[in-house]
C-alpha cells in the first residue's frame, strides 16, 4: 500500500485555507475585503493571517490612506506552492471518491 | 490525520478552494461612477468656456475632476481587492489621462489649440482608443460601441463645421460617458447583489 500524503497543518484550517485561495485569485487584497467575503471576525481574522504570515505564505504591506491604517496582503511564492501541494495531497487522499 | 478526517470533510475542502479562488478571480472593481463624474466635467468645461470664453474653463474643471476622482477612489479601494484585470485596465485610462493633460497643456501654452474642430478630433479619438483598449481586455460589447461612437466624433470633427462637429462631440459625452456611466453602476450593483445572493 502508499504512503498517503500529509495535509500541511498551516493551511489545513477553514479559514486559513479559504484565505490563502482567496489570495490565489487577485493581486493584493485589504483586511477588510478579506473580511467580506470569509464572514468572520477582525479578531479571528487578524489571528488566522498572522499564521500565514508567519509560515511566510502571505506578505503583507501597511499603510496610511487618509490618515487610516490599511493593511495590505498578498500571496507569497511559498503560499502558492503550499496551497498546490496542499490540493495535490488532498487529491491523492481522495482518490477514485473525488468523482463519487 | 487522513484517518481522522472523513472523505466528505476532503471533498468540502477542495470545493472550498475552488469557491474562493473562483471568489478571487470574479472581483471587479467599480469605475463606472467615473465616467459619470467626467462626463459632467466635460459638459461644465464646455459651458464654461462657452458662455465666458476663459481659457481657465477646462484646466480648473480638469483639476477638480482629477480630485474628485482620486478623492472617491481613495475612499473606495479599502473595500477591494487588486486584480491583474483592473490593473490592465487601470493602466490603460492612467496612460490616458497623463497623455491627454501633457498633450493639451502644451497645444494651449503653445497657442496651437485654437480650432475647436482639432481639439474635438484628438479628444474623441484618445477617448475611443481608451475604450475600445478596455472593452477588449474586459470583452464588454457596450464599450466598444462607446469607442465606435468616439471614433465617429473623430471623424465628424476632422471634416463637418464646427456646429455640427460640436453636437457630435456633445452626444458622444452624453452616450458614452453619462449613459455608459449610469449602465455601468447598474449592471456593478446587479452583480454584487448576485454575489451576496449567492453568498447567503
Amino acid at each position: 500500500m502508499p504512503d498517503l500524503p500529509e495535509l500541511n497543518p498551516v493551511i489545513h484550517g477553514k479559514l486559513r485555507l479559504a484565505l490563502l485561495s482567496l489570495l490565489t485569485g487577485v493581486e493584493a487584497a485589504d483586511f477588510t475585503w478579506l473580511r467580506e467575503k470569509t464572514g468572520s471576525t477582525d479578531g479571528n481574522l487578524g489571528a488566522q493571517l498572522a499564521k500565514l504570515e508567519e509560515a511566510g505564505y502571505v506578505g503583507v504591506e501597511k499603510k496610511f490612506v487618509r490618515r487610516k491604517p490599511r493593511t495590505i496582503y498578498r500571496i507569497t511564492r511559498a503560499g502558492r506552492q503550499a496551497l498546490t501541494e496542499y490540493v495535490q495531497a488532498l487529491k491523492k487522499l481522495l482518490g477514485t471518491a473525488i468523482d463519487a | 490525520m487522513q484517518d481522522e478526517t472523513g472523505t466528505d470533510d476532503l471533498k468540502h475542502r477542495l470545493i472550498l478552494i475552488e469557491t474562493m479562488i473562483a471568489e478571487g478571480r470574479r472581483t471587479t472593481e467599480s469605475w463606472a461612477w467615473t465616467f459619470v463624474v467626467w462626463g459632467v466635467a466635460f459638459y461644465v468645461a464646455i459651458a464654461w468656456s462657452a458662455f465666458s470664453g476663459s481659457a481657465l474653463a477646462w484646466p480648473f474643471t480638469m483639476a477638480i475632476a482629477v480630485v474628485i476622482t482620486v478623492g472617491l477612489a481613495s475612499l473606495k479601494s479599502s473595500r477591494e481587492a487588486e486584480t491583474t484585470l483592473g490593473r490592465a485596465v487601470g493602466a490603460v485610462w492612467i496612460a490616458l489621462g497623463i497623455t491627454m493633460f501633457l498633450l493639451f497643456l502644451s497645444l494651449g501654452i503653445g497657442g496651437k489649440l485654437k480650432d475647436p474642430n482639432m481639439f474635438g478630433a484628438i479628444a474623441s479619438g484618445l477617448l475611443g482608443m481608451a475604450n475600445a483598449a478596455s472593452a477588449l481586455i474586459l470583452r464588454w460589447k457596450v464599450q466598444f460601441g462607446c469607442a465606435v461612437i468616439w471614433w465617429a466624433a473623430a471623424v465628424a470633427g476632422s471634416f463637418w463645421t464646427e456646429k455640427h462637429a460640436g453636437i457630435v462631440f456633445l452626444a458622444a459625452i452624453f452616450f458614452c460617458q453619462i449613459a455608459f456611466g449610469v449602465y455601468g453602476m447598474v449592471q456593478e450593483g446587479r452583480a454584487k447583489s448576485n454575489r451576496a445572493t449567492a453568498h447567503a
